[in-house]
This record gives structure tokens, C-alpha cells and sequence, in this order.
């Protein structure tokens, strides 16, 4: 994919996301008995769940609950990256073994393990999203800077700052336009667009998980709900015997994880270098 | 690089700190967040008198007193009972129970992981594959999961919690668990990019020359980044595995840290994130030690060398 056509891409998915997320109602619709499990076709433009109300709903309410959180959890990711290429051309050997010596503590902690202990300890009142995607970027970070610092290395570190400032370009202009925009860019972008699916993704998982106990989400309040309810609702439909007619609400969950996934990579290609 | 022995030093202080990391981490929060720690694990309307709460569970004296007599408690293998999971269940049990389901769940999705990277180093899997293999790496775990579970409901029904059941859960978590969220394919993708890089080195191209082999030349030299690779891949099978054991229905270590975390069973979180934390730092011991060996033999001068006379 060439990088026009990534951008517009990318564009067009994030809009869908946070439009959808601006136009979800506070609450779902009232409840239709006689409407229930409808396909598409006959309610559209997503169909109905078991007690009649659209899943249009679902999926606006399921936006909001990921949106800002996800995007936020990626911008924190990418300025992380920033950070450790930044170091990186700043040439220091002492703080170059304190980032060590962080990624090696925090990139060891298995990052489902660290979630839940958060998830453990966060107040059921103030149960959101937010802080588990905030711990979820900070455990991505070392890898965004590992990885924008090879970037960094790769130019040559504090040698092309030094050859920059021979050519009279200001720290601001070397910094800010030579190594982020022009080199780290298309790794810290690609970095933050990944944390920012796999943010989604997380959220999905424990509020499914959760859903499957019976216990309310650590991620939102109970009068939301996830694209987990989706994927909640559609799975009996996977086993025919069930005779559960709910496969429109599983293709739902399939398509907003795909336009997450899809954007993400969309991101990342946009990015890139000429 | 001179001072080759500096990463894996750090490695193993970061290994030895590792597991007091997250005992530290829990006992810091507790303490953090306002309110009374106790009437915070358990609220009064839930549990009545907090006081008493407070001193079984070591709360009353403060956090330091937590976190030391937790740690020296863990020391002798001692996490006291669960809380709320399995009320007056010694946690020690627990984690006996769980501990061989989940090491067999992560051996065999190891063991594929690691298939795909040996099938990447040797050409084995071709390049046409890639963009297979890049799809199959976005799905989520949960998605695959979800696909692997009416899986097991239609083949086995009823039978699918005993013997061959049983089995096929563990082998479907182990392949959802070593696709899912791009582990396989991170392994063959990355295996095959650290050696297509070394290939290019000249050194590599003299070898072939002489009549060597490349891979006798290049494996030396990718090994650290290879060991690297692949721990990062069994602490990410070791994150995922707790999606995995709770869909699936697969009594693990994950499923059992979900539940705790579900019911705010402090006592059993404690304990298996530790452990985790705990498996995590012998990787990383493993991971110094395979470092320090490679740095070694890399540097060892051969011994069945003679230089050209000159004529």
C-alpha cells in the first residue's frame, strides 16, 4: 500500500471510530421482545440482540469505551519511542544503561499479569478503561524505545547530531525535523498505531472474560457495553446445534476488529518513509 | 563491542529484582490509594469488621511490615490461604494444581513458536507465505480462542472436560496460544529477517567461498538477538495464556490469577503474579547465561591456526 491511499485509509477508519463513539447514546434503547435477533436485512443497518434493541448501539457504545483511551495509550507509546531515539543521538553511555536496565524490569513482566493486578487494585467506582491502557503503553515503551533507538543508531547516533550542527542547523531543527521527523517517525508512528490495536484488543478480552463470569467489566460501566457483548451474543452461533440465530452480532464484532486492525496498519504504512 | 559483559550483568540485576517487583508494586498501590488498605480489599459492607481483617491478613502494621512478611512467607513457599476464590484454600495448593497445566500449555505453544523459527532459519517456510502468516499474526487471541472453543463444543460435546477432551483443549490453547496475536509469525518473520541481515555481512560471503556453510558462520553471530527474540515470544505466550485457560476452560495458572483478580482474592494474585514474575526472571537468568556463552565462544581465538609463511 502506497502512502496516499494508507493515509486515506487510516483516516477514513479513525473517523468511523471516533464518530461512532461521539454519536453513542448513554443508554441502549428500550427493550422490543417482538424484534429480537433480527438479521441485518430486517433491521438495519446491524440487526437486533436478544431483546430487540440494535446493535448499532453496541457497536457506538463499544467505540466510545475504546476510543480516547486507545488513541491515548498510543500517543503516550510513540512519545516513549521519541524519547529513547532522542537519548539515543544524546550519545550518554550512563543513560543509556538506566533505559536498559528499565526495559529489561519492565519488558520482563508478562503484560496480561501486570494488567490484572491494576484491574485488581483499581476502585470498582472508578473502574475505566484509561488506566489500563496507560499501564499497557507504559509496558509497550520499552520496546518503542529500544527499537527507535536502533533507528537512532542506525544514523549514527550522536555523530549525525554533531555533523548537523557542522552544517549550522539549530537543536531544534536537528532534533525535532532531521531525527524525529524525517527518521523515527515511521517507527514511533507504527509503534503507537500498534499499542492502539492492541489496546482494543485488551479491552475486548477483559470485558469478555468478565462477561463470561458473569462479573461486571473492569473496563467501563455496566450501563455500556463492550464489542465483547457482540462477540458474547454471536458466539452460540458458532455451534449450529445451539440453534442460536445471532451470527449477524459475531460478523459485527469481526468487522469493527478488523476496521481497528485495519487502521493500525493503515497508520503505520502512512507513516512510513518515501 | 569491549564491554560485551554489561547487558548480561544487567540482565541477571534485573532478574534478581524481578520477583520483588510485583509484591512491591501491589503493596505500594494498597497503600496509595486512600482509604483504609483492609475496608479496600474488602469493603465493610461486604466483610463487616474491618480491624480483624486487618490483622490476619498482616495489614494492620503498615506497609513495610506487608511486604516483608509476605516476601519471607513466599521465601519458604508459604502464600497463605486464598481470601475470597477458594476461601481457607491453602494458595500453595492452588498453584500445585495449576502449575503443571500451564507449563504443558506453554511448552507445546513454545515448541511451535519455535518450530517456525527453526522452519524460517533453515528456508524451510517460503517468503510467498508471509502474507498468510501476517493476517493469521493481527487475529487476537480472543478471536481464535473463541473459534477454538465451539471447536471442542462440536467435536466432543458433553465428553470435552474429560480424558481425550481434556486433551484437545490443551492442544487447541497451545496452537490459539502460539498463532494468536502475531507469535508465530513474529518468529518466522523475525528469524528470517535477523538472518537474511547477517547474510549480507561479507564475512558471510568469504565463508560460502571457502566452502562453508552459511548458517555455521551466521548462528553465532544472530544468537544473542535470536535468545532475545524468543524470550520476549514465552513472556508473551505467558501473558496470552490467561485469555486462553479462561475461554478454553483450562485450569492454569491464568485462569486461576482471573479469577483472583474477578473476586479481589489479593492473596491468590499475590501469589501467581510472583510466580509469573518468577518464571520470567529465570528466562532472563537463561538469557544472560546463553549470552555470556555465545560472547565467549565468539571470542575464543582457535587454536589450529597458522599463519601463512611468507615466501
Amino acid at each position: 500500500m502506497n502512502r496516499k491511499p494508507a493515509l486515506v485509509v487510516a483516516l477514513v477508519c479513525a473517523a468511523l471510530l471516533l464518530a461512532a463513539a461521539q454519536l453513542a447514546p448513554e443508554f441502549l434503547s428500550e427493550i422490543r421482545p417482538d424484534r429480537a435477533l433480527r438479521g441485518p436485512m430486517d433491521a438495519f443497518p446491524f440487526g437486533t440482540d436478544t431483546r430487540g434493541r440494535p446493535l448499532l448501539e453496541y457497536a457506538t457504545q463499544g467505540a466510545q469505551v475504546v476510543a480516547l483511551p486507545a488513541i491515548s495509550a498510543g500517543i503516550l507509546v510513540g512519545l516513549f519511542g521519541v524519547m529513547g531515539g532522542l537519548l539515543r543521538c544524546a550519545g550518554s553511555v550512563r543513560v543509556n544503561a538506566l533505559i536498559q536496565w528499565f526495559a529489561e524490569i519492565v519488558g520482563a513482566l508478562p503484560r496480561m499479569v501486570v494488567i490484572l493486578v491494576v484491574a485488581l487494585l483499581l476502585p470498582r467506582d472508578q473502574r475505566s478503561l484509561f488506566p489500563l491502557a496507560w499501564t499497557w503503553a507504559l509496558l509497550a515503551a520499552p520496546g518503542a524505545m529500544d527499537e527507535a533507538a536502533s533507528v537512532a543508531e542506525r544514523l549514527g547516533g550522536s555523530r549525525f547530531v554533531e555533523a548537523l550542527r557542522a552544517h549550522g542547523y539549530s537543536a531544534g531543527r536537528i532534533f525535532l525535523v532531521h531525527v524525529v521527523g524525517y527518521n523515527l517517525r515511521p517507527v514511533v508512528v507504527r509503534q503507537g498505531a500498534e499499542t492502539l490495536m492492541h489496546v482494543v484488543f485488551l479491552e475486548i478480552a477483559l470485558s469478555y472474560l468478565a462477561l463470561a463470569e458473569n462479573q461486571p467489566s473492569f473496563t467501563h460501566s455496566d450501563n455500556l457495553m463492550s464489542w465483547a457483548d457482540l462477540l458474547k451474543l454471536g458466539y452460540p452461533s458458532l455451534i449450529p446445534s445451539l440453534g442460536y440465530d445471532s451470527g449477524h452480532a459475531l460478523g459485527l464484532a469481526v468487522l469493527l476488529v478488523g476496521l481497528v486492525a485495519t487502521m493500525s496498519i493503515a497508520i503505520g504504512r502512512a507513516a512510513r518513509a518515501r | 563491542m569491549t564491554r560485551w559483559w554489561i547487558r548480561p550483568l544487567v540482565r541477571l540485576l534485573a532478574a534478581a529484582l524481578l520477583p520483588l517487583v510485583v509484591p512491591a508494586v501491589i503493596t505500594g498501590f494498597i497503600w496509595s490509594l486512600p482509604g483504609d488498605p483492609a475496608s479496600l480489599i474488602c469493603p465493610p459492607n461486604l466483610c463487616g469488621g474491618t480491624e480483624a481483617l486487618a490483622e490476619r491478613w498482616n495489614l494492620d502494621g503498615g506497609p513495610w511490615q506487608f511486604f516483608t512478611g509476605w516476601v519471607g512467607h513466599a521465601m519458604g513457599l508459604e502464600f497463605g490461604n486464598s481470601w475470597r476464590l477458594h476461601q481457607g484454600i491453602p494458595v500453595l495448593d492452588l498453584l500445585l494444581e495449576a502449575i503443571p497445566t500451564t507449563a504443558t500449555l506453554i511448552a507445546l505453544a513454545t515448541g511451535m513458536v519455535m518450530a517456525g523459527a527453526v522452519a524460517a532459519a533453515r528456508g524451510w517456510l517460503p517468503s510467498r507465505a508471509d502474507p498468510v502468516l501476517r493476517f493469521v499474526g493481527l487475529i487476537p487471541a480472543l478471536l481464535l480462542a473463541l473459534a477454538g472453543a465451539a471447536f471442542i463444543e462440536l467435536t466432543y460435546g458433553f465428553d470435552s472436560f474429560s480424558g481425550d477432551g481434556r486433551m484437545a483443549r490443551m492442544m487447541v490453547g497451545a496452537m490459539v496460544l502460539g498463532l494468536a496475536d502475531g507469535a508465530f509469525t513474529g518468529a518466522v518473520l523475525g528469524t528470517r529477517s535477523t538472518f537474511s541481515t547477517e547474510n549480507q555481512a561479507r564475512y558471510v560471503g568469504i565463508a560460502v567461498l571457502r566452502g562453508e556453510r552459511r548458517i555455521h558462520n551466521t548462528l553465532p553471530n544472530v544468537s544473542p538477538a535470536l535468545i532475545g527474540q524468543m524470550r520476549a515470544r514465552i513472556i508473551h505466550l505467558l501473558s496470552g495464556a490467561v485469555v486462553v485457560e479462561v475461554v478454553l476452560r483450562i485450569d492454569g495458572i491464568g485462569d486461576l490469577l482471573w479469577g483472583g483478580t474477578l473476586r479481589q482474592d489479593f492473596g491468590v494474585v499475590l501469589a501467581a503474579a510472583t510466580l509469573f514474575a518468577a518464571v520470567s526472571s529465570l528466562l532472563l537468568v537463561a538469557q544472560a547465561v546463553l549470552e555470556t556463552v555465545v560472547a565467549l565462544h565468539v571470542r575464543r581465538a582457535p587454536s589450529n591456526v597458522r599463519l601463512a609463511e611468507s615466501p
